[in-house]
């Protein structure tokens, strides 16, 4: 799901290049984003067959081309998700009920301020008021300064620099060797008998 | 003369239909509600507060919401109002009774932004709507278009493993 205000116009030209055989959808009110409480891109969410999650929100690079930038590796994520494929409910990827429980907490109040706010401007920004939608868009990234859906999303749509005296590289850089994502909790890989 | 006359005219008709639709504008208040957008009609005096007082009628063409003798109810769900604090809820101007539908959010733990200056309200969710997949662990569904507009929900995948991935251009 593309998580983009501009729509097709933004979007389009990705998933014409991906040319996917599975569905992809476009997010412009960053619905996904609120309904998952998620903070980043890429997100990725696992739902079995009866439409009950067995893993949460949890950073998803599926190739290493930004390794450099945050270490992340893929191999190790996609393995995970080929074993759930293949396993189902017995991967030791999938989550009992009581782990899942103890990852998911309820969405933090200035958080859902946060998605509110963010929703707003959104709003504003779509019938033309874009003096108001940045007024709105600062007052999400500062009530949830954890999303940088919220931050990379408002200033791809005005110059950043000149709108919020920022820019995405001069936020990475601000985090000075702090993870860029959250890190994940993947259980080691049970080696084949 | 008449060509001179006929554009003053022409000018001056210009300079009311501007001004009437800025006084139209000036008046329309946008609410935003479960997603959903709807005009409401101005406030019969200039607000004190932020707060959003709408009539019964807008109060249910925006958000679905009757008043009852239960209290504030959308289907079978009421809240009641609490006692002795109706009058922050439900106030009477002439013929017209009107609703606080901000107080009715605050009562709700719903989360509100405002501009003030085009007039528009966003209410969220409430925190129980939100937080419900925490209890029963079922994803929470939605409803989004593909590239062609084609809408495309999570629950039409019922049978299937899903990946659900969010990326973005930016």
């Amino acid at each position: 799901m593309a998580q983009d205000t501009g729509g097709v116009k933004d979007a389009g030209k990705w998933i014409e290049a991906a040319k996917p055989e599975y569905t992809v959808l476009i997010d412009t009110q960053h619905l996904v984003t609120r309904l998952y409480d998620m903070v980043n891109v890429p997100t990725a969410v696992w739902v079995n067959e009866q439409g009950r999650i067995v893993r949460p929100n949890e950073v998803a690079y599926v190739d290493n081309r930004y390794k450099g930038m945050h270490g992340i590796e893929a191999s190790e994520y996609l393995d995970a998700l080929r074993d759930w494929a293949a396993n189902g409910e017995r991967s030791v990827f999938a989550l009992s009920e009581k782990e899942l429980k103890e990852r998911l907490a309820p969405q933090n109040p200035d958080w859902a301020l946060a998605a509110a706010e963010f929703a707003l401007a959104e709003y504003l920004y779509r019938n033309g008021q874009s003096a108001a939608s940045i007024r709105h868009y600062k007052e999400a990234q500062r009530l949830n300064p954890e999303s940088w859906n919220y931050k990379r999303q408002a200033w791809a749509l005005s110059d950043a620099d000149r709108d919020y005296g920022t820019s995405f590289m001069k936020e990475v850089q601000k985090l000075n060797g702090k993870p860029y994502y959250k890190p994940r909790r993947l259980p080691e890989m049970k080696k084949p008998k | 003369m008449l060509k001179m006359l006929s554009l003053s005219y022409f000018a001056m008709m210009c300079l009311l239909v501007a001004v009437s639709s800025i006084v139209v504008e000036a008046g329309v208040r946008v609410v935003i509600y479960d997603n959903r957008t709807t005009e409401v009609a101005p406030p019969p005096e200039t607000p004190s507060t932020d707060d959003l007082w709408v009539t019964l009628e807008d109060l249910k063409r925006a958000t679905g919401y009757v008043i009852k003798p239960q209290g504030v109810c959308r289907d079978e769900l009421c809240f009641p109002i609490p006692s002795g604090r109706r009058s922050a809820f439900l106030s009477k101007k002439g013929s017209i009774t009107w609703f606080n539908l901000s107080e009715f959010a605050r009562l709700l733990r719903q989360p509100v932004a405002h501009e003030a200056e085009a007039s528009v309200w966003y209410f969220g969710p409430r925190p129980d709507e939100q937080n419900g997949f925490i209890s029963s662990l079922a994803a929470p569904d939605f409803k989004l278009p593909d590239m062609n507009g084609k809408p495309h929900s999570l629950s039409d995948f019922r049978g299937k493993k899903v990946l659900l991935l969010t990326w973005a251009s930016w």
